[in-house]
């Protein structure tokens, strides 16, 4: 019921609701909130009786592959807390809790903080603790406990639990019946040659777990390798604030798996699905790896005032795919804070990134080329690629290289470029791109009367003279 | 019962307790010892300084070239909004000043301009901003002085005299920067907090070239295209 919850309108929430499944060609309800429980419906009850006893009632299909995605992010909450995660049928789920007694300075601890992150994300869950997954299951109770009982009370409380809760077949439970045999203590008092004279070879497996005589085995939950969720919003979200809210909680989510992958993300891609028409994308390259949801959501917001979106948007989709290794420095054990000002570089990249656009952007490349123009390049920015400091040239290099070469005037036998120019030194010569049209420069240096110095350069094909840069 | 509010007013730099408890004035060092002398101690750091020199070309970077090693060196980004031209990458190799650590911000609109120095600067990063037409208002440079001052870094910004000059402006140094010559700085003080404007200062960027060359001595040999006579390499 849950997972439907947050999609319903505010001032449908306080109505009687009811969640319906589809059972045999009638449709049974599964469950329903307490306004509804007022009104006398109870689970298994007939969808036409329901309605019969409550004309207000609000009906809902069961949506299973929401509640399966909705069980994944449980997991992946669950999965902070244990690293044995395992799913159960969809419909819970088992944590191992025994190794994880002194993170978190004593079980209770551990439980109580389960509960709290749980709330935090308005789930109202039950819980059973006991030795054995099988018996922690037949424990449940109807509120969460939050304290860890002790092994006898454990062990009471199994013996006494009904054998009604046991899953079996409809058969099998009359045989208890007829045996007399009411709770789990009275199967276990019998001999094991009498049951298993009496009862299946898969009963007799069930007793052995519940024993913790047998091992428990199922397939742990494992994040999954890309990550993808969605949030559907079926009234329409007309303007770009409402749409922070959502995605606040998508990147949280993110950033959960991220924590259980113990990985960084290097991208993401959100997608805007308007009822009709086709999806919006945004892609955020990030330029250091992150894993920080307010930092992420402040990226997405100044790339979102650059994009125009579809009128009424229905669904957000969050996708990620790259990820790599969360390095060690998130512990910020770096003795010097260099990884500090590393990461405040990377995310000053990003936001201006974000709101200016990658082409805004640039770095000065150095390449292994000839001529000028192609020996300082620039290219994307990238902070933490290695730079490649080689042997300075001896020759005076400018600082200010012009993106293209200007012509320059001669005016009475004298060079002119914004005001006349004399030269002072050179030339030295350049060759390049022989194979392809040959390119001969003799380069000079040149002042003006004022004393600032050009880099002049003159084409030996054609003689003509060209400022190529300035030295600043 | 101690006032939360009153603690973090004395924590910042620019709170005045009274002559005696004046916080030292931050600076970096300008890597030229006279300059140094000049300004106190070097740059101001949490603070914007105004440049201007009287047109491009005249040695306005090499003067922050020490600087822009300092912050290279210190892993932080510098920042270079809307340069007038490219920068020379192998110059700036040959200056030890790693390229991975600078990056080109070009705007589109003053807006842009504006958001994304202050952006810079309040990231930790140095900052060289050439200003665009029509230069920034004084709450403009306002809001950018204020942004230094929480971040404690220098910023540069580079404007024309002629355009600026007369106008007000809040930053605590503005300096003029003329050519004597070539490689030589005449700095005038416009603005300085704590010193009275109009001081002048020559500054030598490195050695003089006084020789010139008259064009058609030069060295070329109009068919080939070939040097003929090497020695005439003049300052080699």
């Amino acid at each position: 019921m849950e997972t439907l919850l947050p999609q319903m309108p505010e001032e449908q929430a306080h109505k009687p609701l009811a969640i319906v499944r589809l059972h045999k060609n009638a449709q049974l309800v599964l469950c329903c909130n307490t306004q509804a429980s007022a009104w006398g419906i109870e689970p298994e009850l007939s969808l036409s009786t329901a309605l019969a006893l409550c004309p207000d009632l609000l009906v809902l299909p069961r949506q299973l592959e929401q509640e399966q995605r909705h069980l994944q992010q449980l997991a992946l909450v669950a999965y902070s807390f244990s690293p044995l995660v395992i799913l159960y049928n969809d419909i819970g789920l088992w944590l191992e809790i025994s190794g994880c007694h002194k993170l978190f300075k004593g079980y209770d601890t551990l439980l109580q903080d389960l509960e709290k992150r749980l709330r935090d994300q308005s789930i109202t869950a039950i819980n059973g603790i006991a030795q054995n997954p099988l018996a922690a299951q037949l424990l449940c109770q109807s509120s969460f406990q939050t304290q860890l009982p002790s092994s006898t009370a454990m062990q009471r409380n199994l013996l006494a639990t009904d054998l009604t809760r046991l899953d079996t077949s409809h058969k099998q439970q009359q045989s208890f019946k007829q045996l007399g045999l009411n709770t789990l203590g009275d199967l276990f008092a019998l001999p094991r040659s009498a049951l298993s004279r009496r009862f299946d070879g898969q009963l007799m497996a069930i007793i052995q777990q519940l024993k913790s005589e047998k091992p428990f085995t199922a397939t742990p939950f494992q994040p999954a390798n890309i990550f993808h969720d969605v949030v559907q919003n079926p009234q329409g979200i007309f303007n770009k604030e409402s749409l922070l809210f959502p995605m606040k909680g998508l990147l949280q989510r993110l950033c959960q798996y991220l924590t259980a992958r113990q990985c960084h993300c290097l991208e993401i891609e959100w997608r805007f699905e308007p009822l009709i028409g086709e999806p919006q994308k945004m892609q955020m390259q990030l330029s250091g790896s992150q894993n920080n949801w307010s930092s992420l959501l402040t990226l997405s917001r100044l790339q979102l005032e650059r994009l125009e979106l579809p009128r009424s948007i229905e669904q957000i989709s969050l996708y990620s795919e790259q990820f790599i290794e969360a390095p060690m420095g998130v512990f910020n054990l770096d003795l010097f804070g260099d990884q500090q000002s590393t990461q405040e570089s990377c995310e000053l990249i990003d936001r201006l990134n974000a709101r200016l656009g990658i082409e805004a952007l640039s770095q000065p490349i150095l390449s292994e080329e000839y001529l000028p123009e192609q020996a300082s390049t620039l290219g994307l920015p990238g902070v933490l690629s290695k730079s490649n400091i080689k042997d300075p040239s001896k020759a005076p290099q400018p600082l200010w290289l012009l993106t293209e070469p200007a012509p320059v005037q001669m005016r009475n036998q004298q060079l002119y470029w914004r005001q006349p120019l004399s030269i002072i030194s050179g030339p030295e010569r350049v060759c390049g791109n022989w194979w392809q049209s040959e390119q001969q420069r003799d380069y000079y240096l040149a002042c003006d009367n004022k004393g600032a110095r050009y880099w002049l350069f003159r084409e030996t094909a054609n003689q003509r003279w060209f400022v190529h840069g300035l030295f600043s | 019962m101690p006032n939360n509010n009153i603690a973090a007013v004395l924590t910042r730099t620019d709170t005045w307790r009274g002559r005696n408890q004046r916080s030292p004035r931050r600076t970096l060092s300008t890597g030229h010892r006279s300059l140094d002398l000049l300004l106190q101690g070097g740059w101001p750091v949490s603070s914007i300084t105004e440049l201007l020199p009287q047109q491009p070309g005249i040695g306005e970077l090499s003067l922050l070239l020490p600087t822009l090693k300092y912050y290279a060196d210190n892993n932080q980004l510098c920042v270079w909004l809307d340069p007038p031209y490219q920068p020379y990458a192998p110059a700036l190799v040959g200056a030890n000043i790693a390229l991975n650590k600078l990056l080109l911000v070009r705007s589109k609109s003053h807006g842009e301009w504006l958001w994304a120095a202050e952006q810079s600067i309040r990231s930790g990063a140095l900052l060289m901003a050439w200003t665009r037409q029509p230069s920034p208002r004084y709450a403009d440079l306002r809001k950018l002085q204020l942004a230094a001052a929480d971040s404690g870094n220098a910023a540069f910004l580079f404007s024309s005299p002629s355009k600026v000059l007369g106008s007000p402006s809040p930053v605590a140094l503005r300096l003029e920067l003329e050519s004597l010559g070539v490689n030589q700085l005449l700095l005038t003080l416009h603005k300085m907090r704590g010193k009275a404007a109009g001081e002048k200062l020559a500054l030598s960027l490195g050695e003089p070239w006084a020789q010139r060359t008259d064009l058609a001595m030069l060295p070329v040999d109009r068919h080939h295209g070939y040097l003929s006579n090497p020695i005439l390499r003049l300052n080699g």
